[in-house]
Formats: structure tokens, sequence, C-alpha cells
């Protein structure tokens, strides 16, 4: 696990990160792109809500891959995420804001908040990787 | 993060490198939302040597756009990489922004 603190500054450390371990593993280039921008985001979201803006706090990424999946976790000790709130906005309702929700669904097949996490967030994110021989895909 | 601003043919360029995100967005936002305040007619954002933008950044676009609807003004948009691109055609924006090639179309345009 890498910890940086809650500070902007700190995003393009875990995006270079993201996009380190997704090339060293020969992860799609595709599938490393969407994902560094779904980790950007949701460590954005956790800077803007979850610490509000405080850039003293702490964010915790966990990056795992195996032949299956590219998984990472999130975590931060702040406000609890309002998990049944969290949408974007309609794609066709162009205006600021709203579009982060949709670059992390866009990546992920799993985005799911650990509602066991007693203080702050622990939030899942998971692509599922193709098998490269045969083209099967290993989603469970 | 470098911002540039250039005058050219009577049009601003907002010539921008490097990653925009939360950390970078707010001084884009301050830079576009101060030419929208003087009521620049056409703005045009330079996007070549861009390499990474965020929902912060498509969110100051947005905004900049908007503002200037209120005096008829253009945002124009030119050197757009490919993976930048990706995100304005995956929010939807290329409908809504003016997207060049070069600064040569923007500018004849």
């Amino acid at each position: 696990m890498i910890t940086v603190p809650s500070h902007p500054k700190y995003l393009s450390l875990i995006r270079a990160v993201t996009v380190m371990i997704g090339t060293q593993n020969k992860v799609d280039e595709t599938v490393i792109r969407h994902m560094e921008h779904a980790v950007d985001e949701a460590c954005s979201n956790v800077i803007k809500h979850a610490y509000a803006g405080d850039p003293n706090e702490q964010i915790g990424v966990t990056l795992r891959i195996s032949p299956e999946a590219f998984e990472v976790i999130i975590e931060d000790s702040g406000l609890k995420a309002d998990v049944a709130s969290i949408k974007g906005r309609g794609l066709d309702d162009i205006r600021p804001g709203g579009l982060g929700v949709h670059l992390i669904k866009r990546a992920c097949d799993v985005f799911e908040f650990d509602e066991e996490k007693k203080k702050g967030n622990r939030l899942r994110l998971v692509k599922y990787l193709k098998v490269q021989n045969g083209n099967k895909d290993n989603r469970p | 993060m470098e911002i540039k601003i250039i005058d050219r043919d009577g049009a601003k360029i907002i010539a921008l490198s490097g990653d925009i995100d939360i950390y970078t967005s707010p001084e884009v936002r301050k830079q576009l939302l101060r030419m929208v305040d003087q009521r620049i007619s056409v703005i045009m954002v330079d996007l070549t040597d861009v390499a990474y933008i965020d929902s912060s950044g498509i969110a100051t676009f947005v905004e900049g756009l908007k503002g200037m609807m209120s005096y008829s003004g253009r945002l124009k948009f030119f050197g757009m990489p490919e993976r930048v691109k990706e995100i304005f055609n995956f929010s939807k924006l290329d409908k809504v922004f003016d997207m060049y090639g070069s600064m040569e179309d923007a500018l004849k345009n």
C-alpha cells in the first residue's frame, strides 16, 4: 500500500504508480488508461468530500494485479460517503461537475464501498482482465 | 502544468501543458474566467501539450463556455491529443465545444 497526504499535488504520483503497475504487468493500455482515470477521480473525491479539502490527512492506495483482475483499494479516515447519493450527472446534461463517477464506472467492473469499515471509507475498484490465450473473459 | 496567454489575430489563446487535475485546474479556471469577465469574444485553448485531463478540467471548460454564452462568445479548442479527446467525447462535450485540429483552423473558422 502507498500512503500519501491528502493534498491534490500527490494525485500525479498516484496516477504514475497506477500506470507503472499496469504497464509492468502488461495490462492492456486502454484498461490502464481507464484505471488511471478511475483511481485519480476516486482519490479526488476523497480529498474533496471525505476530507473536505484538508491536505493534512492520509490516503492509502493498494494496487494488486492477478491474471484475473486489476484491483485497487482506496482508504481514508474522513467523512463517510453517502453511497446512495453517489451518482453522476446525466451525460447529456451539460454542466460542470458530475463526470468523475462516470469515469470510475466506465473503467471498473466493481465499484463498491466496504460498509463494514467503521471510520472513513474503503473503496474497492476492480477491472476483470481477459485471458490472453483464447480471449476468454475471466469474469466470475 | 504551465499556462501561457498569447494574443493572436484578435483572439486570446490559452496554451496549456502538463496535467489538468484538481491540483492544477483552479489556475486554469482563474485565467479562463478572468477572460470571460472581460467578455473576450474568442478564446482559444491550445491542448497540444496536455497529457492528462480529469473531470475538474472538463468542468472548468464547461463553466467557461456557459459564461461565454451570456455574451455570445466562442470557446475553441485545438491540438487535442487523442487521450484528451477521448474524455471530451465520453462526456459528450465534443457536441458543444468547437474543436479544431490546428490553431490555423481554429482562427479561420
